[in-house]
Formats: structure tokens, sequence, C-alpha cells
């Protein structure tokens, strides 16, 4: 009995931490989709690629792993703004659905190139948390998702800061409220996606950086999974809502955990896919979204 | 803008829809062979390998004047199509290389989830004309999925045997360290190969040799997080860690485990693990990973072999790999040695031509040794190879033998 | 020529799909949940010849009927969810029937082979075609006998009263339940044909292939079956059967590109939604379609 509370806490710790993953990502989509009331599927797939482009000068020169976080984010920047370079800017207004198709045309595009020039072989990702786990009592922690939680709280005050106090985020406001009256009151639209696009590549750049360490060995294939579990996340936590994406990242993370200790792998997944499912028929606005309109 | 996109799409189509011109083969002074192989999506590393070291004995055997058909010496010329790993492109890819290029035979493919449609639709009953299937020979060197060559008699594979593979391994692990009594064991739940081999290859083999099973983690394929499986496989504390899983989760479950101090006294891992790339993904965290596999740089021979796959096609000589470079060798002699005609019209006699030899061929030379190619009427594994079993074990960086048949080692 | 006919019958299984999404999306709804019913079909159908020894018809006919079924289950708990939230809720339904294949086996032996669904090992041995010596273009003609009925019901549907409603239904939901139409019952009714359409494919496809796997029914499929509708044009049932032709052919008309096929294909679905955002057959190419034909003065089935 009492080993089953210890396993519960311990998945439970694994799970918040791993969650923080989750609420970062979920925070870039929902960041992008209050601005630009879009969905970008090539979110995923710009983080790989900048996660890739940080392996560029570590495989190459041996670069300190600074280089290649500052690499990581700076790609995901460069990735971001072709993005909407190609996805977005020549898109013709009213039309919902042809960015859904230009992104998922964007994502197969950069997935592949990925895997013409790596040959989607694994590449090792140095973890300069190292291979230890802290002991706390009974519990082991990792360091390196310690950090994730604690960068991830970081990320998360300044850019409350951000969108909160800086001319910047009262524009990103305004317009998330309501995009014509924004443009009257002199707040240029497309600079402001613009400028939506490099806050939540880096931010990705950012996340992928420390996901990429923590998982230690690298594969096209997370751009897909990061897409989905983005997705998964704000419509769990509610369209637009930055508290809301934090909270579903953290149960998504501890509500798989449990489920993978308890009943194994094949019920982890059909059982997040039930929560969502849950989510969308007893609350379809999400934990903290607006009611559905 | 929207006339070029448009013209150039049309061109796009046309030129990939044409029929690789179907004028008279001896004539053109060419021999047509084929290849599909996985050279996108998340298995393009092993289907690239396989494409480089086939391309490797394309280039061998035309530098040396060619194939002896009909008294006149012909040129290979090797049509290779992507199929994504992906079974309905795999059923496109097949018809194209059979009917539009009308290649003698194919190689690949690489992922055994294809190899079960497109051996599928290959005829079953040989000779008989009620049954449509397709006449299509196939050697198959990557899709290893215990008994796939079974499916139909047009199947051909030199790929690993893993029950006798696994059979070995843990025989001389037994041999080595009698003192090792209990395993704990890791797979991929949703990937047929790492499923069969371990239900199909590896369990037999461990209960056979005694050990004591005393937990099985499942993962997924393309999994990242593996906390809850060492915590469970950290409280087995078993001796040997059975890792019946590829690549990318082997590296990332391999580091989880030194971060939760699972210390096992040993590691086996899959077959299709023992590969450079393993090497490159894990780093120093699969130090001491002990795999079966047919290939390694054993022999002068071999390490020529690799280094020049390696410099000129950037391709990995592996046990998936090196069996494309055997097989198009072996292709080669039987060719010679049965006189095929090599015209449009006789392409189906030509092919069964082919096939009966290889199906009657016996003992053929690999790149290690003999290779023995097992009948149509061999009860257990028809149309599929017996050779030699090397085990590899990761050290410094590198692939070491760990133990080797001593009939190579006297070479 | 078999080449050819190869690659029709894989596009003939694909235009059920996008023909299967576009039912669902023209009341205004997007599912990326429809390989979810193809699995189910193609499971089903697998099931009635390879264990049962059923003929192919009535193993069709229940693996349609099955996923059909499904379908109408589904319609109830996505009504209260739209758009993209109905995309990701039905992506998740496709998953779930995924993972749920992956986890069922039933299997024995019958003719000396083990024959049935095996988990994760796959689905092996459904060879009825090609064991009653069926060849390539006979089966061909099966799959677009479906096609045409199936093609030809949208089609009859888009004309009828029913199919003004569901055209209502996506265009406004309240002023469309204000008018009287039961929004309910169109949205079923839509994920419910979606699904018997879907099905059928599935069951066709499992016949022509002799093999399915939980690998076949993932992401990927669901990417393609909702972007033959949306590349094609909602605007007719051509949509997407032109979106799976273009799609399809550009496929294997790349393939001599090799590795470098998907980077081309993905761009060139980027430059399509640019250059047309609803399709190539939009509402706009419909109406000159439809006033070209009225100036001749003769019907067309096209229009």
């Amino acid at each position: 009995m009492a080993e089953t509370l210890l396993d519960i806490i311990q998945q439970s710790i694994n799970g918040l931490m791993y969650g923080a993953f989750y609420a970062l990502i979920g925070i870039g989509f929902t960041l992008f989709f209050g601005v630009m009331k879009k969905f970008n599927l090539a979110y995923g797939p710009t983080i790989m690629a900048g996660i890739y482009l940080g392996l560029i000068p570590l495989y190459r020169w041996k670069a300190p792993m600074w280089v290649v976080f500052v690499t990581c984010v700076a790609g995901a920047v460069v990735v971001g703004f072709i993005v909407e370079l190609a996805c977005f800017r020549y898109l013709r207004k009213g039309h919902e659905l042809a960015p859904l198709m230009t992104t998922v045309g964007m994502l197969i595009l950069i997935q592949e190139t990925v895997v013409i020039v790596t040959h989607a072989a694994p590449y090792e990702y140095p973890n300069i948390f190292g291979d230890e786990s802290l002991e706390v009592g009974p519990f082991l922690i990792r360091p390196d998702y310690l950090a994730i939680l604690i960068s991830g709280l970081v990320f998360v005050v300044l850019l409350y800061l951000l969108v909160q106090r800086t001319a910047f985020g009262r524009a990103m406001r305004a317009i998330a409220e309501n995009p014509a009256v924004a443009q009257l009151l002199g707040v240029s639209v497309s600079r402001m996606n613009r400028l939506t696009f490099a806050l939540t590549s880096a931010l990705g750049g950012a996340t992928g950086y420390l996901v990429a360490m923590t998982f230690g060995a690298l594969q096209p294939g997370i751009a897909s999974w990061m897409t989905i579990k983005g997705l998964v996340v704000i419509v769990i936590g509610g369209l637009g809502s930055i508290p809301g994406a934090i909270c579903a990242g953290l149960l998504l993370g501890v509500v798989e955990f449990q489920a993978l200790w308890f009943l194994g792998v094949g019920y982890r997944d059909i059982l997040a896919y039930l929560l969502l499912f849950a989510f969308l028929v007893l609350r379809p606005s999400g934990l903290m979204g607006r009611p559905a309109t | 803008m929207k006339k070029i996109v448009v013209s150039s799409v049309t061109l796009f189509w046309l030129l990939g829809l044409a029929p690789g011109g179907a004028g008279a083969f001896q004539e053109e002074g060419t021999l047509r062979i084929g290849g599909m192989w996985a050279l996108s999506g998340p298995a393009a590393y092993i289907g690239s390998s396989s494409k480089g070291l086939s391309a490797l004995a394309v280039d061998e055997i035309n530098e040396a004047g060619g194939v002896m058909v009909q008294g006149k010496r012909v040129k290979i010329v090797q049509s290779v199509y992507d199929d994504a790993c992906k079974a309905e492109e795999g059923l496109t890819v097949v018809r194209r290389l059979a009917d539009s290029d009308k290649v003698l035979f194919s190689l690949g493919p690489t992922c055994s989830s294809v190899a079960e449609p497109v051996f599928g639709i290959l005829q079953k009953r040989l000779g008989d004309a009620t049954d449509t299937g397709l006449q299509f020979l196939f050697f198959t060197d990557t899709a290893i999925k215990f008994g796939l060559a079974k499916i139909s008699p047009w199947a051909f594979r030199n790929v690993g045997n893993e029950p006798a593979m696994f059979d070995l391994a843990f025989k001389l692990v037994k041999e080595k360290y009698p003192e090792l009594k209990t395993v704990a064991v890791a797979y991929e739940s949703d990937f047929a190969h790492s499923v069969s081999t371990w239900k199909g290859a590896t369990e037999p083999a461990v209960k056979k040799y005694g050990y004591e099973v005393l937990d099985v983690v499942e993962w997924r394929f393309e999994d990242t997080e593996f906390g809850a499986q060492a915590a469970k496989l950290r409280k087995t504390n078993a001796d040997i860690l059975v890792m019946m899983t590829h690549t990318f989760t082997t590296c990332g479950a391999v580091k989880e485990f030194k971060r939760q101090r699972v210390k096992a006294k040993l590691m086996v891992g899959i077959t299709s693990a023992a590969s450079t790339e393993t090497l490159v993904g894990c780093g120093q965290a699969v130090e001491g990973l002990i795999i079966p596999t047919n290939f390694a740089a054993i022999s002068p021979k071999a390490k020529a072999l690799a280094d020049k796959a390696w410099a000129k096609y950037k391709a990995d000589s592996n046990l998936h790999s090196v069996p494309a470079y055997e097989n198009v060798h072996a292709i080669r002699g039987i060719v010679e040695k049965v006189g095929i005609k090599n015209e449009p019209a006789t392409l189906l006699e030509d092919r069964r031509k082919v096939r009966d030899a290889l199906a009657g061929l016996g003992t053929f030379q690999g790149v290690l040794g003999p290779i023995k190619m097992n009948g149509d009427d061999d009860p257990v594994k028809p149309r599929d190879v017996d050779k030699a079993i090397i085990l590899v074990q990761a050290k410094g960086g590198q692939w070491t033998v760990f133990w080797q048949p001593p009939e190579l080692e006297k070479k | 020529m078999d080449y050819y006919v190869a690659v029709l019958s894989i596009m003939g299984v694909h235009i059920l799909l996008g023909l299967s999404v576009y039912l669902v999306a023209i009341t205004g709804q997007l599912s990326f949940g429809q390989q979810g019913f193809y699995a189910i079909g193609a499971y089903v159908a697998g099931v009635c010849t390879a264990l049962w020894g059923t003929h192919l018809v009535p193993a069709l006919l229940l693996g349609m009927t099955a996923a059909g079924l499904i379908g109408f289950l589904v319609g109830f708990p996505t009504l209260r969810v739209k758009g993209l939230y109905l995309g990701i809720a039905t992506f998740g339904f496709g998953e779930i029937v995924r993972l749920a294949f992956l986890n069922i086996k039933y299997t024995k032996m019958v003719g000396g082979k083990l024959v049935g669904p095996n988990g994760a090992e796959g689905f092996r041995h459904v060879s009825y075609i090609y064991d009653r010596g069926f060849t390539q273009v006979q089966y061909l003609a099966v799959i677009y006998a479906a096609v045409i009925v199936v093609a030809g019901l949208v089609h009859l549907l888009e004309r009828s009263k029913l199919g003004a409603k569901f055209r209502a239904v996506e265009e406004d939901e309240m002023a469309a339940a204000m008018a009287g139409i039961n929004v309910t019952a169109v949205k079923v009714m839509a994920f419910t044909s979606g699904g018997f359409v879907a099905g059928l494919g599935g069951a066709l496809f499992v016949h022509y292939s002799t093999y399915v796997d939980h690998d076949m029914v993932a992401l990927p499929l669901a990417v393609a079956s909702v972007t033959y509708p949306m590349l094609g044009g909602l605007g007719s049932f051509w949509g997407p059967i032109l979106g799976a032709a273009f799609l399809i052919f550009l496929t294997e008309g790349l393939r001599f590109l090799q590795e470098f096929r998907l980077v081309i294909y993905g761009a060139l679905i980027i430059l399509t939604m640019i250059f047309r955002p609803r399709g190539i057959i939009d509402e706009a190419v419909m109406m000159r379609i439809r006033s070209l034909v009225r100036r001749k003065g003769a019907p067309s089935p096209a229009a």
C-alpha cells in the first residue's frame, strides 16, 4: 500500500515535470491562435527544424551548449519566418481551411527535408544536466526535467510581463480581442503577425532545445508528435488561454504517467484521447477558455 | 506564375508516369533490376544504406564489363523507388517495377509491413494460371520479420534468421556467464518486427536456456519517455536486460536506465540495432550492448567493402544493407549460369527460370562466407537463408566482435 | 498496364476516403477521423472472407455497415464541437480505433496458415481475390463500380432537398435550425454516411492489399484523406475525386525523384492552396460550369 502511494507520488512528480513540455508547446499554439485566429500545424516541424539546426555547430565545431541553444532559438525563428511567408502571408483572406492545408504541406516539407539531410538516423543530443538523477527522500528526480519545470516557469513569467506590460503586449491583446478595432487604433496587423511568429518560434526553439536534451536522441518523428500534443493541450485548456494551456499540459502529463505506470503503454494513449473526448463533450470551451461561440 | 506551376505539375506527371521505355533489353545491352526501399520517413536510414550497397555491387559488375547474357556482356541498370515504408505505396511500386520498368527482380523492401502486402499480391501457386497473383521475383535484403518468405514462392530473402540468432546468443551468454540467471525485457508493442522478434525468437530462446523472466515492459516505436518502464525494470534487479527495441527508443531508454541506476550485468539488443546509427545516436550509453548479427567488418574484404560503401555512398554496412550487395552478385551468377534471353517478351519466362535457380541454388558466396539458401520444400523457412551468425558488442564507440564462428576466425 | 491499374485501384479507394470526408465537410464539419472508419471496414471485411469464408459481396457490405454504425454512434458526442475542435476530436476517435486494433487478436488456422487480426503483427492472408482468380482489371471494375455508385448517390444527395439542408447547416447552423431543419439529424446523418463510405473504402482496400495493420491507418492517412476534398474543392463531389486523382498521380509522378519526392509534394500543396484557397473546383468554378452548361441548354451530370 505504502509502496503504491510512493509510486503515485513519483509518477505525479514525473508527470508534472514532463507536462511542463506539453504546457510550453501548448502556449506556443495558443499565443499563435490568440493573435492570428488560425492554427499553425507547422509549429511542431518549426521547433524540430530549430533543434536540428542546433546540431550543426555541435557536430561541426563541437560548439559549447549555449551556442547550440542560441542556434536552436535563432534557427526556429528563421524557419518560423519561412512558414509565415510560405503558408500565411500570401493567402487570400477569408479562407479558414487554407492555412490548415498550407501548414500541412509545410509539415511534410520540413519533415522530409530533415529526413533527406539526416537519413532519419537518430542523433545524440548531449544533456548538460548529466545522466544522474537526484535522490530526494524515496523519490528520484531528473535534473533536466526539473530544469524544464523551472525554465518553463521563467518563460511564463517573461511572457506574462511581455503581454501585460509592453506596447507589443497591448497590441497583441488588442488584436486578440478584436482585430478590426485594433487596426483602427493603429496596430499594424501584418507586423503583429510577424512578431507573433518570431515570439512563438523563439519560445518553440527554447522549448525544443530542452526537449531534445531530455530525449537524448533525435528523430524527425518528433515533429508530428509535438503538433499533436500541442493541439490536444490547447483543446483541453481552451483556445487562446495561456493559463488554460499550462493547466492542461500539466494535467495531460500526470494522466499519461499514471496511466503508463498502472495500466501500461496500451492504455496511456487511449486514456489521453478519452480525456480529450471528455473535454470536448462535457466542456467544449476547455478548462479556461471562453464559452464557444 | 500560375502557368508555370500548372505546366511544371503536368510535366512531373508525364515524366513520372511514363514507363521506362520498353525496348528490347538485350539489344540495348542492358539487364534491368529493381530496388524498393524506405528512402523517406522514419526508416529512411535503413533503406538508404541498402540502396548504397546495392549500387556498389552494380558499379562493380558494370566496371568489370557487365553480365554475360547470350554470349554478350550487358550492363546492369537499376530502377530504385522510395516506398516510404507505406504499404499502399509499396503496392504501386511493385507493379511499376514488374510491369513498367520490366525488371528481372527486385531488392527490398525495407519494412516488414510493406513486405506483407507486397508478397501478399504475388502468385501463391506456382505455374497455376487460375492464380492471378503477380509473377515477380523478390530477393529481399532487409524485411526480417520471421516467416515472410512463406507468403509466396516468388519471395526469397537473404536476411537474418532471428530464432537461430537469439538461440545462439543466449546459448553463448549462458556459457560465458553461467552466474546470470534472470532477465527483464523491453519491446516496442506497436512495431511488428519488435513484437514478432520478442514472441517468436527471443522468448523461446530465453525459456530454452532456463532464464527466469522477471518482467516484460512495453513502449511505442516513437516514444521518448521511459521513466516508468525504467523504474519497473529497476525493481526487478534482473541480471540481463533484453532490449527488443529499435535504435531510436533504445538510445532514449538506455540513458534513462543510467539515470535511474538500472544495473543489469548484460544487455542484449535486437538485430536491427547492430548499426552505426546506434553508436552515433546513443553514444556512451550503449556500452556493452550485445547483439547477434550477420555482418561485422571482421575480414579484410568486409572492411574494404564497408569503407568503400561509406566513402562512395555514405552507406552503412550492416546486416540489413550488406545482403543487398550479396544479392546482386548472386543473381548475376545465376543469370550467367541459367542463360536467360533478356527480352521483354520472355520476361516472365526469365523470371521463372531465375526463381527456380534461386530455389535450387543451395550455397552461394556472401561477403563473410558461404550462405545457404533453403529450397521450396524446406518445412520451416523455405526461401530463407542460413548464414554465419556473429555476436557484436558495443565497446568504446565501436562494434567489436564478441563471438564469431570458428570457421570465420581461421580466415 | 498493370502499374496503371494498380495506381487507379489505390486511387479508387482513396476517392472513397475523400468522398467520406466530403460528406461530413458539406455540413460544415471537418473530420480527421475517417481513417478510423476505413480501418473498421477493412478489418471486418477481412475477417469475413479470410476467417469465415464468406463471399466478397457480403463481406464488403458487412464492413461498410459496421463502419456506418460506428459513424452513427460517433456522430452524437461530436455534435457539440465544431471547426478544428471537431477535427481534433475526430482524430482522437481515429487514434482510439487504431490503438484498439493494436490490441485485438482474433486468429485461427485456415488452410494451414494462421489468419486473422494479430495485434501489432497485422492481419495477413486476406487473399480472396487472388485465390479466386480475379484479375487486377476485374477487381478494378469492382472498385470503380463502388466508386460510381457512391459518387452517384452523393450527386443525388446534393441535388435533393436533404443536400440543401446539409449546405444550409454549413452556411449557418442557427439559421438552419430556425428554418426548421433538424441540425442534429443532419449532422449525425453526415457522419453515418461518411462512415459507410470510408468503411467501404477500407473493405475494398484490404482485399486489394491482402494485408492491413494499425500503422496504415495512422496520421498520414488522416492528413491525406482531408487533403483530397480541401485541395480538390468543396464545391461539388468532383472536388474530392479530382483531389485524390491529383495527389495520387503526383505521388506516382514524383517517384523518379526518390527521396526528394515528398519535399516537392509538400511544396505543391502549399502552392495550390495559395492560388486556389477553396480548392481546385470551388464554388466559383462550379458556377461557371453550370452557366456554361445552361447556355448550351443541355444538362450535364457534372452540373
